[in-house]
């Protein structure tokens, strides 16, 4: 029985900071789910900002990272998905009064 | 799925010479305006070398840097041999050189200039053509791309000869191929990629989602078909076609200045940092040489000509890429220097990369000198042009500094 919850996974991600904006990527809002197995097997599904992200593949690999730092955790996968697109209104409301400046 | 990996992303010690060596072009391309008398027209040789070591020394060479990190970006696969790039830059820096000379001093060695920097620029097409060959997913950005490469195949092909007749004597009339040849590199090549890319890069710094891509999507349309309308006219010495041409560049630039406003309304990013300011005046720029465009093709006058170029050249194209330096740079940086130390260490944001002060001056005295002498230009002012240029000098030893000062942060 994995004892890890997705509020665990959401927390390690939350260490993940996007450079260009400053914020981490839960109060971006660009994590969508994570998907805990039994087996303590974890699928981060998230998105990023932009389709042309020059950062998509060392992003994806910092939340694997983070994520594996979770004790008891086992194979770690992140899938990122275009769809819903990213909007703004998924952000956090402080990451939304920072950006309106 | 796509990303850029590691492989894709090119080595900073390659794109780095581009930066530099256009920043110090820019900045001795603004002290030779010193030295020119816009009152001369667009066919003075010094005005004509001028153009070239600006262009070349500058404009491409910082796209053609740019291109090093932005092709995978756009077209969403990796370089087919971005080694080629490290080739491209010694080739177009003493290609422009020796063109510049060649106006300004030596007629004869105008071909040899022209020569090299058409084997520097054949050189990158082949990468970029061959890049697209393993694109599967033909976008209509894809397909612009294509075509404004062969735009700028055919535009400096063109130049060449001109340099033929120049240098060498070759028969040809420079009248009428000098409109072509700076339709096809500019019109056809360097604006038709600054609408590609800002169409990625807009959204992706300002955050803007959701939007109508239609106008851009015309424009692109407009301006592929005016330039190809306008090297036809040119072969069968149309002059309807030709002035049809130029108007439909000017409907394509109408809906692409649509396109930036609506990507404009719709950024989450508000934040009006450096590159946001260089963004608004460059935009402002092409607004006012679009203005003075329709009133030259409309009513003539050599006053109206020169000043609607330098509002394109020196308020468009460089704050437009000046600009973009201030995140192309710091990106490069940050992920040549800190992105192995993510999770290790504190790594810094790529807004601390920045030399704000530094930044805000070069904004300051760029935007007010481009300003001061685009009115000397169209009034007929000497004394204002020069005063102008001052400012512009300035504001260019500020970019020069701001580059140094990036392209060494965590060194």
């Amino acid at each position: 029985m994995c004892t890890i919850t997705k509020e665990d996974v959401f927390a390690a991600v939350s260490t993940v900071i996007d450079p260009e904006v400053g914020f981490n990527l839960v109060e971006m809002g660009l994590i969508y789910d994570a998907i805990i197995e039994e087996s303590c097997n974890i699928k981060v599904i998230m998105t990023l900002s932009t389709r042309g992200c020059p950062l998509h593949q060392m992003i994806t690999q910092w939340v694997r990272e983070a994520v594996e730092k979770l004790e008891g955790v086992d194979v770690v996968e992140v899938e990122v998905v275009w769809e819903p697109a990213w909007n703004i209104s998924m952000a956090d409301d402080n990451v939304k009064d920072a950006l309106n400046g | 799925m796509f990303s850029v990996s590691k492989d894709y992303a090119p080595p900073f010690a390659m794109v780095s010479p581009f930066f530099w060596i256009g920043s110090l072009f820019y900045l001795l391309g603004t002290v030779f305006l010193l030295f020119l008398n816009p009152d001369a027209g667009h066919f003075d040789m010094a005005i004509v070398g001028w153009a070239h070591w600006f262009l070349l020394g500058f404009m491409m060479m910082i796209i053609f840097g740019a291109m090093a990190q932005l092709v995978p970006v756009v077209v969403e696969v990796g370089h087919f041999s971005v080694d080629l790039y490290y080739v491209i830059w010694p080739l177009l820096l003493s290609g422009t050189i020796v063109m510049s000379m060649g106006f300004w001093f030596m007629p004869l060695i105008l071909p040899y200039g022209g020569l090299i920097v058409l084997i520097a620029m054949i050189i990158f097409l082949f990468d970029t053509l061959m890049t697209l060959r393993k694109v599967t997913n033909i976008t209509l950005t894809v397909k612009t791309v294509v075509a404004s490469n062969l735009f700028l195949l055919t535009g400096i092909v063109i130049g060449f000869v001109m340099s033929l007749a120049v240098g060498s004597g070759l028969e040809v009339d420079i009248g009428r191929w000098l409109g072509l040849h700076a339709v096809m590199v500019l019109g056809g090549y360097v604006t038709l990629t600054i609408m590609g890319l800002s169409l990625i890069l807009l959204p992706m710094f300002g955050l803007s989602h959701g939007f109508d891509e239609t106008p851009i999507n015309r424009a692109f349309k407009f301006m592929v078909t005016a330039v190809i309308l306008h090297f036809v006219s040119t072969i069968i010495a149309w002059d309807f076609g030709q002035f049809a041409a130029i108007f439909m560049m000017f409907i394509s630039v109408s809906l692409y200045l649509y396109q930036v406003f609506i990507i404009y309304k719709t950024r989450a990013r508000k934040e009006n940092d450096v590159w946001a300011k260089s963004m608004f005046f460059g935009y402002g720029s092409l607004l006012v040489a679009l203005i003075l465009g329709v009133v030259y093709t409309l009513f003539g006058g050599e006053n109206i000509l020169m000043s609607a170029s330098w509002f394109l050249i020196m308020g468009f194209f460089s704050f437009l890429i000046n600009g973009h330096l201030y995140k192309i740079i710091p990106f490069l940086v940050w992920f040549e220097r800190y992105s192995p130390l993510v999770g290790k260490e504190k790594v810094p944001m790529l807004n601390e990369m920045l030399p704000h002060r530094m930044a805000h001056y070069e904004f300051i005295f760029s935007a007010t000198g481009v300003a001061v002498a685009g009115i000397g230009i169209l009034i007929g002012s000497g004394d204002l042009f020069k005063g102008g240029t001052i400012f512009v000098i300035t504001g260019a030893g500020f970019m020069l500094g701001s580059v140094k000062w990036m392209l060494r942060y965590g060194k």
